[in-house]
């Protein structure tokens, strides 16, 4: 084997990997705060790579304010979709699969949404550094896409730091894991569901702001996104925060490594059986630890 | 009863009175109930959400497909060798997979329809890839040829009633009993002696043949098939009709069916906006209407409520 | 001969913490026996032990001289063992003569085909299940609430229901857990009746209750306390028994 080829792909499964930890990072964030799937986490990103991509090329935004703009929007979908529909569902107690449904319903009206405004071209946001890629021995990595690695890694570290250190990171995780004695306490505990909504949908649209340089956007998108994510949340474990880091760096080396052996039409075929394989084997994913509460 | 013969005279009158794309519509709307009847029942009364009926559809059509044009087989071989082949890859598959439950089994079913979808693309030399197989016979029966939507229409409507009807025979059967226990309390369904995961295992089989069927004679109607018409946006759209339909009641499935197939017709002139429409549909009937339109017509008729 | 249920050197331990050390104790054929202890006994990983919901780190779990250690909690129920949970789980979806249908479910025989296609195995499995729930329906005097959806009945009568539907199993060893638990003092007397009156009938019974009163019916009573069984026998000579007054008044 040329090692050449495999350290260009090592380097491309990294950058997948960072993608899908983006994406499973923001799952995650909902899960440990309201115990739901969301299953339209894909369309976050949808919504903040093209919503970035319209502030961009038509109202002619700068590009960092373009990209804030896209998180923002990630961030009040999320924050509608908490309060408009899954509070209604709440207060009747529906059932685990009811909030599945719901999510997938309202990804595809965001999908049909997208089909429908903007219809079916794929679009491409220009990248940090543009086109330029750095060579790491001999093989070529996008300058984008190291910058995407590095502020994937620095909303980890913010993460962590939101939820160990601030007021409103801990009433969060208290609001999830015991819900009336977070109140008692005097915690908001519906307010802190949206918030984490809120914060699911931040992390989501800037996962798709980060991406679209390298991934087209494009109406389709988010469903896979949101299954490669998921698989890459799993496979660390949902409950931890690195979780999705490790899952997503591990999904993405495996696939690309796969491409390697199999047509690369295979890729989703390998990625969709380790997703389906750590579930049954190893639920609490690789680094275990936290229990799958509601799973 | 005196609704049930208008609604039969109707049935029967359809073909004579409605335009070809019409009935054409309805031969979809069978074809779409008997595959979400599978997806129904599992959801109704096994409260399992599958999102890999598409799998076992595109297995029966290109059964179908393969079986007669490639092999030169008659039409029933083909049909039979897709649903024991869709039994066969449900069970194998299921045994594991339905281990798991609520979000973890839904996205698994998933992850199995993006797999089925992409091994359908990529076997190329067995489907035909994106180019699909064509020219697949149209079904003969006593030495009729089903060559017309409206002739179609009356086996697909035959089949799917007699579908129905089997699955009622199976809903007031111990099984049926014991399915149910188990949804709404499996512990104390297996202190019974259930055996939760054979049942449900045999469930998803039974689910798997039906989906199987429907795609066998999706093939035969419109004598080509290819990779498009298997995604991961046809097992939504057999899980919605289940869910938009009603998934606890028999004729939820029918409902559903005429709903995501006939909509999409009437809305077709508007252009892709019917999509749209369509998912927030599925959104309001998830939120507004938990026993679906099923449970909306039993209120209508003033039919006893369930308390 | 050893009894109809047979526990023997039963030890079960969670994270290190040491639940069961070591229970034996028997059930003899016929008779209404009792297992009381204090709260946080180990009474309840023992019920869920003899019915298969844990599996013990050692010792084993026989019925009728057959060891059912290795069996799934479904395969001991259809061998004739049934349970009830300390919270009554009826399935509150299906009305009040379905659940009681589902008694008899280890009693009948049909598969999904049979069910499809209506054959006569099938239907008549179906009616063996109704004419079980109709008897059910009179025994237990739940007719007036028969088509009752089983989750809008009060509690008290959802654990009499529980109690039906397994009754109508025709158990080998009928496991109570707690039944006497949510119940008011009328309900609890007509409940002592309504078990001696089925042990009379030749219902081997297991009633485990941290509740005196209730437990006073039954002819022998084992006393778990700390993961251990401290004393055994009738009521009066358990009741003297030194270490039971300290297990339950602290003297």
């Amino acid at each position: 084997m040329d090692l050449t080829l495999l350290l260009q792909s090592a380097l491309a499964g990294l950058t997948n990997g960072f993608v899908y930890a983006l994406i499973g990072l923001g799952l995650s964030v909902i899960f440990r705060g309201t115990r739901i799937i969301n299953a339209m986490q894909g369309e976050f990103a949808l919504i903040g790579g093209m919503a970035s991509y319209v502030l961009l090329e038509s109202l002619g935004v700068a590009l960092p304010v373009a990209a804030l703009g896209g998180a923002v929007l990630g961030g009040i979908t999320g924050v509608l979709v908490e309060a408009v529909l899954v509070r209604p569902m709440r207060r009747r107690g529906a059932s685990e699969e009811s909030y599945l449904l719901l999510t997938l319903g309202v990804a595809f009206a965001i999908s049909a949404a997208v089909l429908y405004f903007f219809g079916r071209d794929a679009r491409l946001l220009p990248g940090i550094g543009g086109e330029a890629s750095a060579l790491f021995f001999d093989a070529a990595i996008r300058v984008h896409a190291i910058w995407l690695i590095v502020i994937a890694s620095a909303v980890m570290a913010l993460l962590w730091l939101f939820y160990h250190r601030t007021v409103v990171g801990l009433s969060m995780m208290a609001a999830s894991v015991d819900e009336q004695g977070a109140t008692t306490v005097g915690i908001n505990v519906p307010l802190m569901r949206t918030l984490t909504f809120l914060l699911g949908g931040l992390v989501g649209g800037l996962a798709g702001v980060l991406v679209s340089p390298l991934i087209t956007i494009h109406y389709e998108m988010g469903l896979l996104l949101t299954l490669k994510g998921f698989a890459a949340a799993i496979l660390g474990g949902l409950a931890n925060p690195f979780g999705a880091v490790v899952g997503g760096v591990t999904l993405g080396l495996v696939e690309s490594g796969a491409v390697l052996y199999f047509a690369s039409g295979y890729k989703d075929v390998v990625s969709m059986v380790i997703l389906i394989v750590i579930m049954i084997v190893m639920p609490n994913g690789m680094l275990g630890r936290g229990a799958r509460k509601g799973g | 009863m005196a609704l049930g013969a208008v609604a039969f005279i109707v049935w029967l009158a359809v073909p004579a009175i409605a335009s070809r794309s019409i009935v054409d519509v309805l031969v979809f709307t069978a074809l779409y109930a008997i595959a979400g009847l599978g997806v129904s029942f599992l959801l109704g009364h096994c409260g399992i959400v599958t999102l890999a009926q598409s799998v076992f559809y595109g297995v029966g059509a290109y059964s179908a497909a393969y079986c007669t044009t490639q092999l030169g087989w008659a039409a029933p071989a083909g049909f039979l060798a897709g649903m024991g082949i869709s039994a066969i890859l449900a069970a194998v598959v299921g045994w594991p997979v339905l281990r798991l439950s609520g979000y973890f089994l839904a996205l698994a079913t998933l992850a199995l329809g993006i797999i089925g979808h992409v091994l359908f693309l990529e076997w190329d030399w067995l489907t035909g890839g994106t180019l699909g197989i064509g020219g697949i016979p149209h079904l003969e029966l006593f030495g009729l040829m089903l060559n017309t939507p409206q002739r179609f229409y009356y086996l697909a409507w035959l089949v799917l009633a007699i579908v129905l009807w089997l699955h009622a025979n199976l809903l007031n059967s111990r099984t049926g009993v014991a399915m149910r226990a188990l949804r709404d309390a499996p512990t104390a369904a297996a202190a019974l002696g259930v055996d939760n995961h054979a049942l449900k295992a045999k469930v998803f089989v039974l689910s798997a043949v039906l989906g199987s069927l429907a795609g066998s004679l999706f093939a035969h109607y419109v004598s080509f098939v290819s990779a498009d018409s298997f995604g991961v946006d046809r097992a939504i759209s057999f899980l919605l009709l289940a869910v938009l339909g009603g998934a606890r009641t028999i004729i939820g499935p029918v409902l559903g069916a005429l709903f995501v197939t006939v909509m999409p017709h009437a809305l077709s002139t508007l252009g892709d906006i019917h999509a749209l429409l369509f998912a927030a549909g599925l959104v309001v009937a998830v939120i507004f209407l938990p026993d679906g339109l099923a449970g909306l017509l039993q209120r209508a008729l003033g039919r006893r409520e369930q308390a | 001969m050893s009894g109809q249920l047979a526990v023997t050197d039963v030890r079960h331990s969670f994270r290190g913490l040491h639940v069961l050390r070591g229970v034996s104790f028997d059930v003899a054929n016929g008779s209404l026996t009792g297992l009381i202890g204090p709260n946080g006994a180990g009474k309840s990983t023992l019920f869920n032990i003899v019915s298969g919901f844990l599996r013990p780190d050692a010792g084993t779990v026989a019925l009728d001289g057959a060891d059912v250690s290795r069996q799934s909690v479904q395969q001991r129920a259809r061998g004739g063992l049934m349970r009830t949970f300390q919270t009554p789980q009826v399935f509150p979806h299906l009305s009040v003569f379905e659940n009681l249908m589902m008694g008899s479910y280890r009693l009948t025989h049909d598969g999904v085909l049979g069910g499809l296609l209506a054959l006569p195995r099938a239907r008549a499995a179906t009616r063996q299940m109704r004419e079980a729930a109709d008897a059910a329906c009179d025994r237990f005097h739940l007719g007036a609430v028969r088509d009752r959806l089983a989750g809008t009945l009060p509690g008290g009568q959802q654990r009499l229901l529980e109690l039906a539907r397994a009754v109508a199993a025709k158990p080998r060893l009928l496991c109570l857990d707690e039944p006497s638990s949510g119940l008011n003092a009328a309900e609890v007397e007509q409940l002592m009746t309504m078990l001696l009156a089925l042990n009379r009938e030749g219902l081997t019974i297991l009633l485990v209750s941290h509740d005196m009163n209730l437990v006073a019916i039954a002819s022998t009573i084992h006393v778990l306390c700390f993961g251990e069984i401290i004393a055994a026998g009738p009521l009066d000579r358990v009741r003297e028994d030194p270490r039971v007054r300290e297990a339950y008044l602290g003297v």
